[in-house]
């Protein structure tokens, strides 16, 4: 569980507020989306719930314990894919950085190479094990900062990034990892991503964040409902579409939206259709996807 | 027991370090002792005089000591901060003193093979002069201050580059300082009063070198070190400084902490 209450960081003599009164509930076992444009506090938030940032105000607990008062048990609760940094030593191989990182959380030798071998091979790392990392792809440097942030099995795990960089199979089996991890280990997980179909997918809950302020912080589902445009349908049809009817034709199929007042008007809509002889290949109402639900967040705010 | 481990962790990281860069340590152990023959050459006007070769011996040992920990240490911090990777050790229940302590440990050891290739070539330089190696156990306290001393300065260092930019410039002058005015070529007592009490009192290696001249070159015991400020300045000089570069990195991590410096580009 990871609890933040009123978190604000302020720097510089001028008291800029890069976050401003944050607050969070994360329960145990949920895959929790944070997302934010670049700027807006994200990353300031995540260092201050790491331990790595002092907040100006207000309080981070992880799994119970406080970052800063009660570090050492707050991250023994803890592991980290951080974003943008490597995160593991590439002058060493893939088993020395695990067996090194697993040793600095405290653990026995014995402990860690039974934990790295399993984690390497579920990532299928196992047979280049003593290779450098830094003669790794992107995509096999990135799973094995995943492995070192699982190494001590913590209870709480922030990935920041993941899947930057990895290729759609890798993308795929850091994906299948999250889920796992939640559903069957209870393992809870804060999860920021720029690919915004991964937190879509994997979430059960999305906040976002911009100018320092949170904007959104709901059940992804309850969020994309809020946004469901109950008037637009999307109709495509075969051939040219009749006068009067917004339509964009490519590749021989015609795609037409249609706003109504009322859900039943669609039939009035289709019955036109019909009297003109066009042949309908579907009708949909329109789904908006997290990504258009971050950007009408996102730009409603810096409207605001 | 779990400090031990992340303690051991950082010594075995150093040490695998160390096997990695072997050629560059190679390179020093070749540069270093021919260094030390050149500057003996010069000052001796072209010869390997013997009584300039243990005096400078002693300095020169210590000298790259010095360099080779204060730049180990150093540069793995800096990296470490400019790569990201500092910021993931700091994830970890351990205290920052057991990565920290390891470090320090691992740096002592690297620096070790160039240190003592300086003093092999120093002892052989010596035989092949006609002359004798002495040796006197008393020379541990000196050399043990000397290490003390010197991760102390790591420590303050190390401080400063977890929050302040360029910092290299500094190490880089410092090691340079203690060249010229560290007692190491040029004994302080031949040096005017302000800067040998400034060097004894600031430099970590200038007591340990005035000692060793004094037990080695002079027969003297630590008891009764004629030159320096005796016994007592010797045991007490690196305990201050490793007390200030404790003092200072710990408020240097917290400031690091608060500004956000820990990982930056």
């Amino acid at each position: 569980m990871i609890e933040i209450e009123a978190l604000t960081k302020m720097y510089g003599s001028a008291q800029v507020r890069a976050v401003d009164e944050v607050s969070l509930h994360i329960p145990a076992g949920s895959v929790f989306g944070f997302l934010g444009p670049n700027g807006a506090g994200k990353t300031t938030t995540i260092k201050m719930l790491a331990g790595l940032l002092t907040p100006t105000s207000g309080q981070v607990r992880l799994g119970g314990f406080d970052v800063v008062r009660q570090r050492s048990a707050a991250m023994a609760q803890f592991g980290a894919v951080l974003e943008g940094s490597r995160n593991v030593y590439w002058s060493l191989s893939a088993w020395q950085n695990l067996m090194y990182f697993g040793r600095l959380k405290g653990l026995r030798k014995a402990q860690v190479s039974e934990r790295a071998e399993d984690l390497l091979s579920g990532l299928g790392l196992w047979e280049r094990r003593d290779d450098k990392v830094g003669g790794f792809s992107r995509g096999m440097q990135q799973k094995v900062a995943i492995a070192t942030a699982l190494i001590a099995d913590p209870p709480i795990v922030l990935l920041d990034e993941p899947t930057l960089g990895l290729d759609v199979e890798a993308t795929r089996v850091v994906k299948d990892w999250i889920a796992e991890l939640a559903r069957e280990l209870g393992t809870t997980i804060l999860l920021t991503s720029h690919q915004l179909d991964v937190v879509q997918e994997l979430c059960d809950r999305v906040a976002v964040i911009r100018r320092g302020r949170l904007v959104a912080d709901l059940p992804t589902r309850e969020l994309l409902a809020g946004f469901r445009e109950r008037d637009k349908y999307e109709i495509r049809i075969e051939g040219a579409a009749p006068a009067g009817f917004d339509a964009v034709t490519r590749e021989g199929v015609t795609t037409m939206s249609v706003r109504v007042n009322d859900p039943r008007e669609v039939y009035d809509v289709v019955e036109r259709l019909r009297a003109h002889g066009v042949v309908l290949e579907s009708l949909t109402q329109v789904q908006p996807d997290l990504e258009d639900v971050f950007l009408a967040l996102v730009n409603e705010a810096s409207h605001a | 027991m779990t400090f031990a481990r992340g303690f051991a962790a950082e010594v075995g990281k150093g040490l695998l370090d160390l096997v990695a860069g072997w050629r560059e340590s190679l390179i020093q152990m070749i540069t270093f002792p021919l260094f030390y023959l050149l500057i003996v050459l010069f000052m001796g006007r072209g010869q390997l005089r013997a009584d300039l070769l243990l005096p400078v011996l002693l300095g020169m040992v210590a000298l790259t000591f010095i360099h080779e920990q204060v730049n180990r240490v150093f540069w793995s911090y800096l990296g470490d901060i400019q790569s990201g990777v500092l910021e993931q050790t700091y994830l970890t229940p351990l205290p920052s003193a057991a990565s920290i302590l390891g470090r320090q440990v691992a740096a002592v050891i690297s620096a070790l093979p160039t240190a003592l290739a300086v003093l092999a070539t120093g002892a052989t330089a010596i035989t092949v002069q006609g002359g004798r190696m002495p040796f006197d156990a008393q020379v541990i306290v000196p050399l043990a201050a000397i290490v003390l001393g010197t991760c102390g300065l790591a420590l303050i260092l190390c401080g400063l580059t977890l929050v302040f930019r360029r910092i290299e410039i500094v190490t880089q002058l410092s090691v340079a300082v203690y060249a010229i005015a560290g007692g190491t070529l040029v004994p302080l007592a031949a040096m005017p009063d302000p800067v040998a009490a400034l060097s004894r009192l600031l430099v970590p290696i200038a007591p340990g070198i005035e000692a060793m001249r004094d037990i080695l070159l002079g027969g003297h015991s630590l008891a009764t070190l004629p030159t320096g400020w005796g016994l007592g300045w010797l045991l007490i000089q690196p305990l201050l400084i490793t007390a200030a570069g404790v003092l200072l990195f710990n408020r240097l991590e917290h400031l690091a902490k608060r500004r956000g410096t820990l990982g930056r580009p």
